[in-house]
């Protein structure tokens, strides 16, 4: 393998459009992407023989300009290989798992476009069977062009929940309903913002009308309480504004509460030349903006890495003009998507609530920390609780207990998710034999 | 479509050209699939490799099953450790 | 009284001090096991000991483990285990046999075990194993864990992220007053410095002092391999870099790879290590965990295909002539020191803190600390 100057992490549009950038302007670029296909979150491809899922048409004409770059640059992604992190000798390490290797590589700069990651808040039963995230849910209709069978509920927050039950309700399959914590409604003056983002509008539009149409019942400043397993179903418990609790029995639950950065394990960025190599982020993985953003972002990060490496001019200004712009839209959604009343702390949840499904932590073994005199920092609590420490490296539960932690000891430093997760690579579990296949370094 | 399968438990599971593990599992029915080394059960959750809840084993070694294409006559095991040393 | 540093020394000499109704401070610079404590594997064992003053108090120490559980105090955090030292080749085989006749010899419980044995034993290891010996009544404890219980039984309140910069004496007596700390003064009567790689600059011994770097891995869990290995695995080569002089380089790498497996209660493994010098940061590189993991892979070859979960470093505090500096301080009265327990601090800590604990209070340690006395450097440090 020969070092690339430029190595791109993530095949969403953010890693593709800067690496189409960063081939055209004449640097040796090599794309890595972990899953079998390039896409991404929303430029996400379906298997052979599937149907492409609905984008839009503005949509699929900015995918169709990724991939015409791709194919002028001559890029060939390399597909399910995933980045590892950077190692303590500054080598860029890769997992090829279609060769089961390991591979440890020097390229001048690193790009990270590792796209997002959803949240998902701990409640009673979020850890069972046949609870899945609302991505994880919309990743198999893409990808199979297939809705599981039986009664589906979204509940949680955030405009992906209405996006997804659009397009359920599109295929002839419309939720039960829709569980909402915010209520949009009733942001009418934040809402308003929306109007200088028509796009977000027109795509909200579309959705809302087809819920409607199809009487799916978008239950807003509602929670969903607790999910309890019954039969093959589960029973859920909801809790509207006023305090009323009512339940639904549904087969599945689809949860979504935001998402966030998925930076988990990266290394920092790094701009100072001679330290190691350069590292960028770009796209929802350095801010959650949106899949526009994502590509913007993509080229404002290769043209940040080759000036950084090879002093090229930067043409930042119109790039940081369109961020600017998504970033306000994000704003405003995020303003109408505010929780409508303040949402129980997670220390009030049953003790026997899980935080941490990996190594089944719970809110009980988290209170039993702070019962002494003294007040353990996010370490302390990761190691001795047991908190993120699992497989999944606490990217489903650091922020929690860090949120949880901060209120439970009030008189220390609150915890960063980070003090809880490390930032040491594998990034990712990997398998021993293929990590033995990194070579001793040749004798000097 | 093609009559693709693979062996999970023993039992053949079709899929389609390019389908992950965790698809074609759940397009069988299947909520979970099995339990995991920890003795929890396994399931298809966030869909993106993060979670590491969907594992299982394949030619003994675990794989997140949401990112693992299927593979004809390939042979899937819950991630239970049930290794035999012999 | 004042300790400085909150590893498993310093807590345990406020925890034996606390014990003994006397009140203290504990001040850390980060938070407790932040350090060398919190990146250790646990092996509260005699079986690596170099015979001389290190076997005799790591006897004493793993000891001291064994009545700490039966009072209850560490409780279902020390097992008792077996090390099982073994070699694949002729060298190793011969450091084997020379080292378990030095074991039965200062009265540790060893035996050489016949191949049959060995497999029936452990059925995880490779048949690439030629001499294997079972040094029997070791255990194994987890830093973070025994310094968490200490503070929690002793009802101590660490004083995290306070630094010391520098120790306060009588210029004219030399006498050591208290302490500067990023928190202001601190005047104390009595003064301990369990500061690990931190007390070579508060106490003017950089030349005495060294980092050693280990670097550690962490897998999945995979219980039934797990269950195939009775306790700890230690290749006879880590006998090999852990005798070799600290400061000069090992003999068989700069790297001085050494190997054990340990496997965890939790059905993980712990494997290790390295022995570096003058590394300046615990970090970890995946040149040495590959070498790491393919002489792992040689004595269990299971282990191919489980999954590494995390790797880390930690800095081992060596001093220059291989032991441990315990004891008062030479000239500055109000001061002890409690450090340089490079790769063994785990075993000998709540050993070395209850003897300085018991100096403090004008007792009898219980242990011989004649070779660990600092007086030994006096001149190194009036020099610094
Ligand atoms: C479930 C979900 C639904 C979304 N829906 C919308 C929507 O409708 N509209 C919208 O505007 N935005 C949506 N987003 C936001 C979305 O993140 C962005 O729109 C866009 O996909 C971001 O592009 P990106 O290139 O930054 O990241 P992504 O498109 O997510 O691409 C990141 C890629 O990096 C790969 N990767 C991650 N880690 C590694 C690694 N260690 N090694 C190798 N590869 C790796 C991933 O597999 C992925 O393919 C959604 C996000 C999620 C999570
Ligand atoms: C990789 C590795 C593996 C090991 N394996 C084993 C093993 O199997 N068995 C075994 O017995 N031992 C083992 N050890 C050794 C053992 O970890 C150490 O000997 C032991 O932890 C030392 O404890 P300590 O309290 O002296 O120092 P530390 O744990 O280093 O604690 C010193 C504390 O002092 C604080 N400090 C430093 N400077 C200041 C200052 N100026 N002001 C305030 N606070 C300060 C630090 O933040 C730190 O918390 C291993 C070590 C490593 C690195
Ligand atoms: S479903 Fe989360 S890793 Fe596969």
């Amino acid at each position: 393998m020969t070092d690339p100057d430029l190595l791109v992490i993530g095949g969403g549009p953010a890693g593709i459009a800067a690496a189409v950038r960063a081939a055209d302007a004449g640097a040796s670029v090599m794309l890595v992407e972990m899953r079998p296909a390039l896409g991404g979150a929303f430029h996400r491809r379906p298997i052979e023989g599937v149907e492409p899922w609905p984008i839009g048409r503005e949509g699929e004409r900015r995918w169709a300009r990724l991939d015409e770059g791709l194919v002028r640059t001559g890029i060939v992604p390399r597909l399910r290989t995933a980045f590892l992190g950077l190692d303590g000798a500054g080598a860029a390490l890769l997992e090829d798992r279609v060769a089961g290797r390991v591979e440890a590589c020097h390229p001048r700069a690193i790009i990270l476009a590792t796209g997002a990651l959803e949240s998902v808040r701990p409640r009673p039963g979020w850890h069972r069977p046949g609870v899945v995230t609302a991505g994880g849910l919309q990743v198999m209709m893409k990808e199979t062009g297939r809705i599981p069978e039986g009664r589906i509920l979204l509940a949680g927050s955030g405009p992906l929940l209405i996006a997804l039950a659009g397009q359920l309700t599109a295929r002839g399959r419309p939720p039960v309903a829709v569980v909402e914590a915010a209520d949009p409604f009733t942001e009418m003056v934040a809402g308003l913002g929306l109007l200088a983002h028509p796009r977000h509008l027109a795509e909200a539009a579309v959705h809302l009308g087809r819920l409607a149409l199809a009487r799916v019942p978008w239950r807003r400043a509602t929670v969903l309480e607790a999910i309890t397993p019954k039969g093959d179903a589960f029973e859920v418990r909801l809790r509207d504004r006023r305090g009323r609790r009512t339940t639904l029995e549904v087969d599945h639950v689809a949860l979504h509460d935001g998402i966030r950065p998925n930076d988990h394990g990266l290394p920092a960025a790094n701009e100072t030349p001679g330290a190691g190599p350069i590292v960028v982020s770009a796209g929802d993985g350095r801010e959650v903006l949106g899949v526009v953003a994502a590509e913007i972002d993509g080229e404002r990060a290769a043209d940040r890495a080759l000036a950084l490496i090879d002093g090229r001019p930067e043409a930042t200004r119109d790039h940081l003009r369109r961020l600017a712009r998504e970033r306000h839209a994000q704003a405003v959604l995020a303003r109408v998507f505010a929780p409508a009343r303040p949402l129980d702390p997670l220390e009030t949840l049953p003790d026997d609530t899980v935080l941490c499904r990996c190594e089944g932590r719970t809110v009980g073994d988290l209170k039993v920390l702070f019962t002494g005199a003294d007040t353990p920092a996010g370490r302390e609590i990761k190691l001795t609780g047991r908190f993120a420490m699992g497989l999944c490296q606490g990217r489903f539960c650091a922020h929690w207990v860090a949120e949880a932690s901060a209120r439970l000891g009030p008189d220390a430093p609150a915890p960063r998710p980070r003090d809880l997760t490390g930032d040491r690579w594998p990034a990712r579990p990997v398998p021993i034999a293929a990590l033995a296949a990194v070579p001793d370094a040749p004798k000097r | 479509m093609t009559a693709s399968t693979f062996l999970f438990r023993g039992a053949a599971v079709p899929f389609r050209p390019g389908e992950t593990i965790a698809a074609a599992l759940t397009a069988a029915g299947l909520r979970t699939f099995g339990l995991d080394p920890a003795g929890r059960e396994t399931r298809y959750f966030c869909g993106i490799g993060a979670c590491q809840a969907c594992l299982v084993r394949v030619d003994g070694v675990l794989v997140e099953a949401c990112l693992t294409p299927a593979r004809a006559d390939g042979r899937v095991e819950p991630a239970e450790d049930r290794h035999d040393r012999s | 009284m004042v300790i400085v540093g909150a590893g498993i020394v310093g807590v345990s000499t406020a925890y034996f001090l606390k014990r003994a109704g006397v009140s203290v401070r504990l001040v850390e610079a980060r938070a407790p096991a932040a350090a060398a404590t919190g990146a250790a594997d646990g092996a509260v064992s005699v079986a690596s000991k170099r015979p001389g003053p290190m076997m005799a108090t790591a006897t004493a120490g793993i000891r001291l483990y064994r009545e700490l559980t039966a009072e209850g105090v560490l409780d279902g955090l020390f097992f008792t285990r077996s090390t099982f030292l073994v070699a694949v080749d002729d060298a190793e085989a011969e450091v084997l046999a020379t080292h378990a006749a030095a074991l039965a010899a200062s009265g540790v419980s060893v035996e050489r075990l016949t191949n049959e044995r060995l497999r029936a034993l452990a059925p995880s290891l490779s048949a690439d194993v030629r001499a294997a010996a079972e040094v029997r009544e070791e255990g194994h404890a987890i830093g973070y864990e025994i310094v968490r219980r200490l503070i929690a039984r002793a009802g101590l309140a660490v004083e995290r992220g306070v630094r010391v910069d520098a120790l306060v004496a009588d210029p004219r007596t030399g006498r050591v007053t208290g302490l500067d700390t990023g928190a202001g003064r601190i005047e104390a009567e009595a003064v301990v410095i369990a500061a690990g790689g931190g007390s070579a600059d508060l106490l003017g011994l950089s030349g005495v002092l060294r980092a050693r770097r280990g670097q550690l891995l962490v897998t999945e869990r995979a219980p039934a391999l797990n269950a195939g290995l009775p306790g700890a695995i230690m290749s006879a080569r880590y006998l090999l870099s852990k005798a070799s002089a600290p400061g000069a380089a090992p003999a068989a790498s700069a790297r001085g790879y050494g190997l054990v497996i340990d496997p965890l209660r939790t059905g993980q493994f712990l494997v290790g290590g390295t022995r570096e010098n003058d590394a300046a940061r615990p970090d970890t590189d995946a040149e040495a965990v590959a070498h790491i993991l393919r002489d792992a892979l040689r004595l269990v070859p299971g282990l191919a295909s489980v999954r590494l979960l995390r790797t880390f470093a930690g800095l081992r505090t060596a001093v220059v002539d291989g032991l441990p500096l315990v004891g008062a301080v030479p000239g500055r009265a109000g001061l002890h020191v409690a450090t340089g327990f490079e790769g063994d601090g785990i075993c000998l800590g709540p050993l070395m803190g209850r003897s300085i604990a018991r100096l403090l209070l004008g007792e009898d340690p219980g242990v011989d600390l004649a070779p660990f006395d600092p007086a030994r450097f006096r001149e190194g440090r009036a020099a610094a």
